[in-house]
């Protein structure tokens, strides 16, 4: 898009009613939606592959999380020479603290012979607690932002967490299928399709709740449903991200996959997790700055609000 | 700030030397005038309603702000410090106004053509990469001086003051003709009052 074109697109959206949100889906903001999405992912792999006790896992978690969703991160800021300055005030950046606690923790942890040992144990809890601030991190982000009420529904952090997790369960599936019978496959593929039909609920869920949280949730509810992202939501985020990982998973279940298949399943899933977040965090729109004009009031005898 | 809607006649005057004294970039408006429409037909009203930072008391860009660059000051102005704003434009997605920008790369009004030395020098303060919002003019402020849009109304639809004194004039206007704020159900406690049309 050209320098004009941007500027007469921002122009135009300063007067529409309902304004989208294009500061992090737009250009370089799509590596926001990337980042949360690599985020999830590695945290939810080194989740599992704890659970699992699959070595390699654990070292697939820290690089997706570490070059991936933290470089990512990086590449959206405008000023990345700045991000310092993010790590220097935990208590307001819950993913750089969150990134820094999951990787100093898993970092120390895999490194040989420290696994056994109290050291061990206690950079587990470390990383531990780091993956529990990136999960929650990536759902709050947006949670918080009454401006957009799409955004704005207390599920959306779990929506987020059981992507995230899933997400972490594809990885492995797409791992197992390349390296072979590593670890309790059947029981991953179980876990998965658990984490896959309770995903589809909450996400059904949501979007219930979207229908009811006033205007603008509904209209980003119709953008997504029947608008401009209906493609994307219809193709990728069902079809891709909900029908085929249950449908090929409850087969699994039964019969059992082959490998070509269970990397199929992995992937498939994987795409669907991008395209929940890329729909979710595309549909936004702002609230209306004037709906109807309030009454004047009287704020005498009030203490003065500024 | 006080906003009178009865007063303003919707002339972009405010817009316009908003832009000039801070000379920022194109595509950015700290101050802007929407066209609005009240009721429904026949009884149709048509007004101006001039927005701007609205320097909320429960500033969600202050508390979102992963760096400290954004701060709300004693005297109730929020202000973004450029030399620690990371870019990360979290502020933009939680500001129910619409008032701040971001610009990633420097756009000019004639492609190919570069700034003018006008616009180079007034450029010059508005890195790219980084998210800017209206302070009140606070150069002006804290010389004595009204802020920009306010001095330059031709029809004194805007009274700065301190909201906290009440003999000023702002606490009058609020208290002898009741005010509304934008989007109250929101929560942040906006500190621009509107008088209403």
């Amino acid at each position: 898009m050209s320098s004009i074109d941007a500027l007469d697109q921002r122009l135009q959206d300063l007067m529409l009613p309902y304004r989208p949100q294009r500061e992090w889906i737009e250009g370089r903001g799509l590596l926001v939606v990337v980042a949360h999405f690599f985020s999830g992912i590695g945290a939810g792999v080194w989740l599992f592959s704890l659970a699992l006790d699959y070595d390699a896992g654990l070292i697939i978690g820290i690089v997706v999380t570490a070059v991936l969703a933290g470089g990512a991160h990086l590449a959206f800021l405008g000023r990345w020479q700045r991000f310092w300055r993010m790590i220097l005030r935990p208590h307001s950046s819950w993913v750089s603290l969150g990134i820094a606690l999951f990787l100093a923790g898993a970092i120390l942890y895999v490194l040989p012979g420290v696994r056994d040992t109290t050291f061990g144990s206690a950079m587990l809890v470390v990383s531990i607690l780091g993956v529990a601030l990136v999960l929650l991190h990536k759902g709050f982000v947006y949670l918080v932002s009454k401006a957009i009420p799409f955004w704005n529904i207390s599920l959306l952090p779990f929506l987020y967490i059981a992507y995230a997790l899933r997400g972490g369960a594809a990885v492995l599936l797409v791992a197992a299928a390349a390296a072979g019978e590593v670890f309790d496959i059947d029981l991953l593929e179980a876990i998965k399709l658990w984490v896959v039909v309770s995903s589809a609920v909450l996400l059904l869920l949501y979007l219930a709740l979207a229908n009811n949280a006033g205007p603008a949730a509904k209209r980003s509810l119709q953008e997504l449903v029947a608008g401009r992202l209906s493609p994307a939501f219809y193709a990728g985020t069902i079809f891709l991200g909900l029908v085929i990982p249950i449908v090929l998973g409850a087969i699994g279940s039964t019969t059992g996959l082959w490998r070509g298949l269970l990397a199929f399943v992995g992937l498939s899933s994987l795409a669907g997790d991008f395209f929940v977040q890329y729909c979710i965090v595309k549909a936004g729109i702002y609230l209306p700055i004037v709906g109807e004009l309030p009454p004047a009031r009287s704020y005498r005898g009030r203490p003065r609000l500024f | 700030m006080v906003i009178d809607l009865k007063r303003c006649i919707g002339c972009h005057a405010c817009q316009i030397v908003c832009k000039a004294e801070n000379g920022t970039r194109p595509g950015t408006l700290w101050a802007r005038v929407l066209k609005q429409e009240l009721g429904t037909f026949p009884n149709v009203r048509r007004f101006s309603l001039p927005l701007l930072c609205q320097h909320c008391r429960l500033a969600p860009c202050v508390e979102v702000c992963p760096t400290g660059a954004t701060q709300k000051r004693a005297d109730g102005i929020v202000t973004v410090d450029p030399d620690k704003c990371v870019g990360c434009r979290y502020c933009l997605m939680v500001c129910p106004f619409g008032s701040r920008s971001y610009q990633a790369e420097e756009w000019t009004y004639f492609p190919g053509d570069g700034d003018n030395p006008y616009e180079a020098i007034a450029y010059a303060g508005h890195p790219t990469g980084i998210v800017e919002k209206c302070d009140f003019c606070l150069s002006r402020v804290e010389r004595g001086l009204q802020p920009a849009c306010v001095a330059a109304c031709p029809v004194k639809a805007r009274t700065f003051g301190d909201l906290h004194d009440r003999q000023s004039e702002v606490s009058r206007l609020v208290d002898e003709r009741g005010a509304f704020r934008l989007r109250e159900e929101v929560g942040t406690c906006p500190s621009i009052f509107y008088l209403s049309p």
